[in-house]
């Protein structure tokens, strides 16, 4: 099954690849990157093995009902912890044993950056999804003769639609361009023409699907 | 959207009121709140009725809350959107509802278990009173069962095989069953090992496989008791089962106590009246009136409709919560 | 009823259930359109830079459900789908390998290797031809491996599993797939403890959903889809997005050179390829019966071993790398033939080995009425098992999908070439959306769809340091049937704490989880000190 895995398409990042006939460039620091990877992951692990589950479930590791002890809910997240944290110190160990200038994949602030200004663009998308809807229904209520209300509309054309089309469109079109890197009127076309065939293959054929906010209501 | 629009136009009967603007705009999609307020004296929902489901998408209760919508589609007009919201026994539905308006747009399904022994043990700061009760549909047939290879016919040989010293295993799939199991054996001076599971259809998988030996099963059994595979050593009811009425109640097991319970329809706290009686009518018309889809199914599934509804039903619940009091002490004391 | 009822039952289910249409009087099943229709949207997405059966397994998926329904007889249509795209999708993959050098995955990097240089000779047909033939070979044996295997294993399974055997084999599945995916034990230990954690919040026996800070939205825990299509699809659409913004100065889409060949392969051909067929084949199908190895390793130890036999016995032709119709065999046989074998578990154990494979578990539990696992194998005396039914079902479209594979795929497979000018900076803000619509259409809340994104950023840092989100998705998956297995197996116990190591199968099922770590660590070890 060779699509099993979902690996990057590009040819670069392929991880065999690298490891077969490019091999990465040689990056100060990689395996420090490792450390702090183990680091975090061990420190992770603690706060949530000592700090939140015993803070945050119902029964403990163990608990006594019917006069039985039988397992409580703390006990698996607490497994789960320990294994985040053997694998952090598995990565300690190991970066400890290797050699400076190893080849190791790591993140960079260009990572970061992209992820803020990604999720910048998701969450002003998701607010229009969410809002421009009722706010539209608002607008229209003075000039109709009956009470509108967006969650009594809300399975209704064109209310219902309003808020998936705007927030679709805007982050669909704001990713395309910033993918390209520059802005073009086609972006935008594009990506209000992606969000009406979404729009219409879910909300046509099938009923009883919602489309974005329409089930928070 | 426009069909469902003219549907309820036509159930409204009242069109001498609806302009021909008005048509415009409803054809246009524009005012849903308009077409409904004109027929007020007959209580019908403001918008679409959110219908949320506490059992997980595709199972026996899932699909009769899913008929049930459908059937109310199709014999008011009325627009339901079912919503899955499962999880603690019902209680993230009761919670998500709580929040709700009371005015009938939003509805869920649960079973009388929720708003009583779990919400009592949940201790989440809710009881019965916030909700408001609308009707049963259906109450389940809680048996216990075994496979027949087991070679008993009657929970006294259950009885008499743990006393020999078999080491029994006894698959539940709620808490309270765990109770009620927990109790049945100290009234029978044996011990179970009690294993919790996901729903009776775990509980049939696992006797099957021999994971376990007898367990709960709360009407799938039907077909493979017939088959003569399993066994329904007792009804874990207040009365007898229907398919075997010969096999003895928890009562006359020394159990003060049963697994009577219901699908209920709930509301938030508060529904009017009106409210509640209309939607209580229509559901239990549905469930009970040959010719709908969720009446047979209940009809298939469960032997027929059981309906309890408006204050009898905030009665049945408050009488479920006291009594899992009082199950809870009895565990608590032995 | 008898075993050869069952097969017959389960032919006719797929063959005879509701009509599609009518063809010049034969009556088409939904079932029989659906593994057709699966199958063509497979090779296409494929074949397009960017997507992958998987993904659109993911999204079809709930569209599929709210098509067809949760009733039982919905499996057949649905599954027939999910398979007919797998199978399209591992066909597809070689087209943009072999036509434009751009491999899709890892695996599809070695059929470069010897695809490539021959489209520039101008070869591509012929190149084409080879990697359908070897495919086609390589799944269907797979396939039919499956068919004999599974039933006898799931069997065998139900009778000496007891709940502590069934807790043992799920740890020894985890930790197996910890260890064996990626390069690295430590960073698959941190996925599969991330993805047990992720399932574990909001979960629990007690009333009080367990890690949700009192709050309504973690209460209902994650969703299923919203945390496997956030990690697996979400993640690696934020990468390429990335990818494409840092690496924006590309040359336009590559040109094929036209092809100067014949399309048809001659006796001879297939007799010079048919050695490294069959022995990635059988390479494949055993890698791909253990759960979590993948494709991947399947490729290359196929790729390597042909390599190896092609210099011994063959010196005099063009040698692996260098345009050698024998390379693309021996990789394409061997990857294809991952995807039948890695049933095996799914079906005698309901453990998924790889996404495929997910996607297919997760119809099962959506739908229900097919719980994969031992209890599907059982002939009951008096009565019929129906899921042994739809097993056999399952098994009939498997193999008419690969009918479909021999006699239209290779014309599909060349006209999806066309695919492969996609424009990526336009595809991936689609699959955005559509993975976000989806998400939302499984659990209609805004916050489900901050959720994902969430999983999404969490499947993109785990790519760029190195981790594989795999392990981190099965471990999910996987998750609550561990506990509530573990649970019973104590309470059944009657208290043992020592369950797992007290029963002699269960624990020689944890000796092999420890032996697999540790190899693993010393593997690493040995790979990080040559």
């Amino acid at each position: 099954m060779r699509r099993a895995h979902c690996w990057p398409r590009s040819k670069r990042s392929s991880p065999l690849h690298d490891a077969k006939s490019e091999p990465a460039p040689i990056r100060r620091g990689a395996v420090s990157d490792q450390l702090w990877l183990g680091l975090g992951c061990t420190a992770l692990a603690a706060v949530i093995a000592l700090i939140w589950i015993p803070m945050d479930s119902g029964t403990g590791l163990i608990e006594v009902q019917r006069r039985r002890i039988t397992l409580g809910d703390a006990l698996a997240p607490t497994l789960a912890a320990g294994f985040i944290g053997l694998g952090g110190c598995v990565l300690l160990l190991q970066s400890l044993a290797a050699k400076p200038g190893e080849p190791a994949a790591r993140l960079q602030r260009s990572h970061l950056l992209f992820l803020l200004r990604f999720l910048a663009i998701c969450g002003l998308g998701l607010v229009l999804m969410r809002w421009a809807g009722p706010l539209a229904v608002a607008l229209a209520d003075p000039f109709v003769a009956a009470d509108l209300n967006y969650r009594s509309l809300r399975d209704t054309a064109p209310w219902k639609y309003i808020g998936y089309l705007t927030g679709g469109t805007f982050i669909a079109a704001a990713l395309m361009a910033g993918a390209e890197g520059r802005w073009r009127p086609r972006h935008l076309a594009l990506a209000l023409a992606t969000s009406l065939a979404l729009a219409l293959l879910f909300d046509l054929p099938l009923d009883g699907l919602l489309l974005p906010p329409n089930g928070d209501l | 959207m426009h069909q469902q629009i003219f549907a309820s136009h036509k159930n409204a009967e009242k069109e001498y009121l609806v302009t021909w603007f008005i048509k415009a705009l409803a054809a246009t999609g524009f005012v849903a709140a308009l077409t409904t307020s004109v027929h007020a004296s007959d209580w019908s929902p403001s918008g679409p009725v959110k219908l949320m489901i506490a059992f997980a998408a595709g199972g026996g209760a899932d699909t009769q809350a899913r008929l049930i919508a459908e059937d109310l589609e199709a014999k008011l007009g009325w627009e339901l959107i079912p919503q899955q919201v499962t999880g603690k026994g019902g209680l993230n539905l009761a919670k998500a509802l709580h929040d709700m308006p009371a005015d009938g747009t939003a509805i869920g399904m649960v079973v009388t278990e929720t708003l009583g022994y779990n919400m009592r043990v949940a201790d989440a700061g809710m009881t019965p009173d916030d909700f408001t009760a609308i009707t049963t549909t259906s109450s389940f047939q809680m048996a216990v069962v075994a496979p027949s290879t087991k070679g008993w016919t009657s929970f006294a040989d259950v009885i008499a095989a743990a006393k020999s010293g078999e080491t029994l295993r006894f698959g539940v799939m709620s808490p309270k069953l765990a109770d009620l199991a927990y109790l049945v054996s100290e009234a029978q001076g044996v011990e179970f090992n009690i294993v919790s599971v996901r729903g009776g259809r775990e509980v049939m998988n696992g006797v099957i496989a021999g994971d376990m030996d007898l367990g709960f099963m709360a009407g799938i059994q039907g077909k493979a008791v017939d088959a003569g595979e399993m066994v329904n050593l007792a009804s874990a009811l207040s009365t007898p089962l229907i398919q075997t009425p010969d096999a003895p109640v928890f009562a006359d097991l020394g159990v003060p106590f049963n697994a009577d319970g219901y699908f209920l329809f709930i509301g938030p706290k508060d529904m009017p009246t009106a409210t509640r009686d209309a939607l209580a009518e229509a559901i239990s018309d549905v469930v009970s009136t040959e010719g709908y889809k969720s009446n047979a199914m209940i009809t298939a599934a469960f032997g027929g409709a059981t309906v309890i509804a408006g204050d009898a039903a905030q009665t049945l619940v408050t009488e479920g919560y006291d009594a899992a009091g009082a199950l809870l002490a009895t565990v608590e004391a032995e | 009823m008898g075993l050869t009822d069952y097969i017959w039952l389960g032919v006719l289910a797929v063959f005879q259930g509701p009509e599609a249409f009518d063809l010049f009087g034969l009556s088409v099943s939904i079932t029989v359109l659906m593994v057709v229709a699966g199958f063509i949207l497979g090779i296409v997405v494929g074949a397009t830079p960017g997507l992958a059966g998987p993904m659109a397994m993911a999204i079809a998926l709930p569209l599929l459900i709210s098509a067809f329904g949760f009733t039982p007889d919905a499996l057949l249509p649905v599954m027939g789908f999910l398979i007919g795209v797998m199978k399209g999708a591992t066909l597809g993959g070689a087209v943009p390998a072999i036509l434009f050098n751009t491999p899709g995955t890892p695996d599809a990097y070695l059929t470069t290797l010897d695809g490539h240089p021959m489209t520039r000779a101008g070869q591509a047909r012929k190149a084409l031809k080879i990697a359908h033939v070897s495919s086609a070979t390589g799944d269907t044996f797979s396939d039919v491996v499956l068919i004999l295997c599974a039933p006898f294993l799931a069997v065998v399974i139900e009778g000496y599993l007891d709940l502590p055997e069934k807790t043992a084999l799920l740890i020894l599945s985890l930790a197996f797939v910890a260890s064996v995916i990626g390069n690295s034990v430590g960073k698959g230990l941190i996925a599969m403890g991330l993805g047990l954690m992720a399932a574990y919040i909001g979960t629990g026996e007690d009333f009080y959903p367990r890690l949700s800070f009192g709050t309504q939205s973690l209460a209902r825990g994650f969703p299923v889809t919203t945390a496997v299509l956030g990690v697996l699809i979400l993640g690696e659409v934020f990468k390429s997005l990335d990818d494409l913004r840092r690496d924006r100065h590309r040359p336009d889409a590559p040109k094929a050179p036209k092809p100067t060949d014949h399309a048809a392969l001659s006796r001879a051909d297939l007799r010079r390829i048919a050695p490294y067929i069959a022995r990635s084949a059988v390479i494949g199908t055993a890698v791909g019966a253990l759960p979590g190895i993948g494709s991947t390793l399947a490729a290359t130890l196929g790729h390597t071993s042909g390599a190896r036999r092609h210099a011994r016995k063959h010196p005099d032709r063009l040698p692996f790398g260098k345009g050698a119709p024998e390379g693309i065999a021996a990789t394409e046989a061997a990857n294809s033939a991952v995807s039948g074998a890695n049933l095996i578990p799914v079906l005698s154990l309901g453990i998924p080995g790889n996404a495929a494979a997910v996607f297919l578990i997760l119809a099962t539990e959506s739908i229900g009425g097919f719980n994969p696992g031992p209890a599907v194998f059982r002939i009951p005396p008096d009565r019929i098992n129906p899921e042994l039914v739809v097993a056999f079902g399952l098994f009939t479209m498997m193999m008419l999908a690969n009918l479909m594979n021999w006699t239209i795929g290779g014309v599909f497979m060349r006209m999806a070439g066309v695919m492969a000018r996609a424009r990526k900076e336009f595809l991936m803000p689609m699959v955005l959306l559509l993975t976000l619509t989806v998400i939302y259409v499984q659990d209609p809340r805004m916050i489900a769809i901050c959720f994902a994104i969430g999983f999404g950023v969490l499947g993109y840092l785990m790519r760029r340091v190195g981790m594989s989100p795999l392990p981190f998705v099965i471990a999910f998956l996987l998750a609550r049937r561990l506990e509530d297995t573990a649970r019973q197996a104590f309470s059944a116990t009657g208290g043992d704490a020592w369950f797992l190591f007290t029963h002699p199968i269960a624990a020689l099922f944890m000796a092999l989880a420890v032996v697999s770590v540790g190899l693993s660590l010393r593997r690493s070890a040995g790979q990080q000190r040559p």
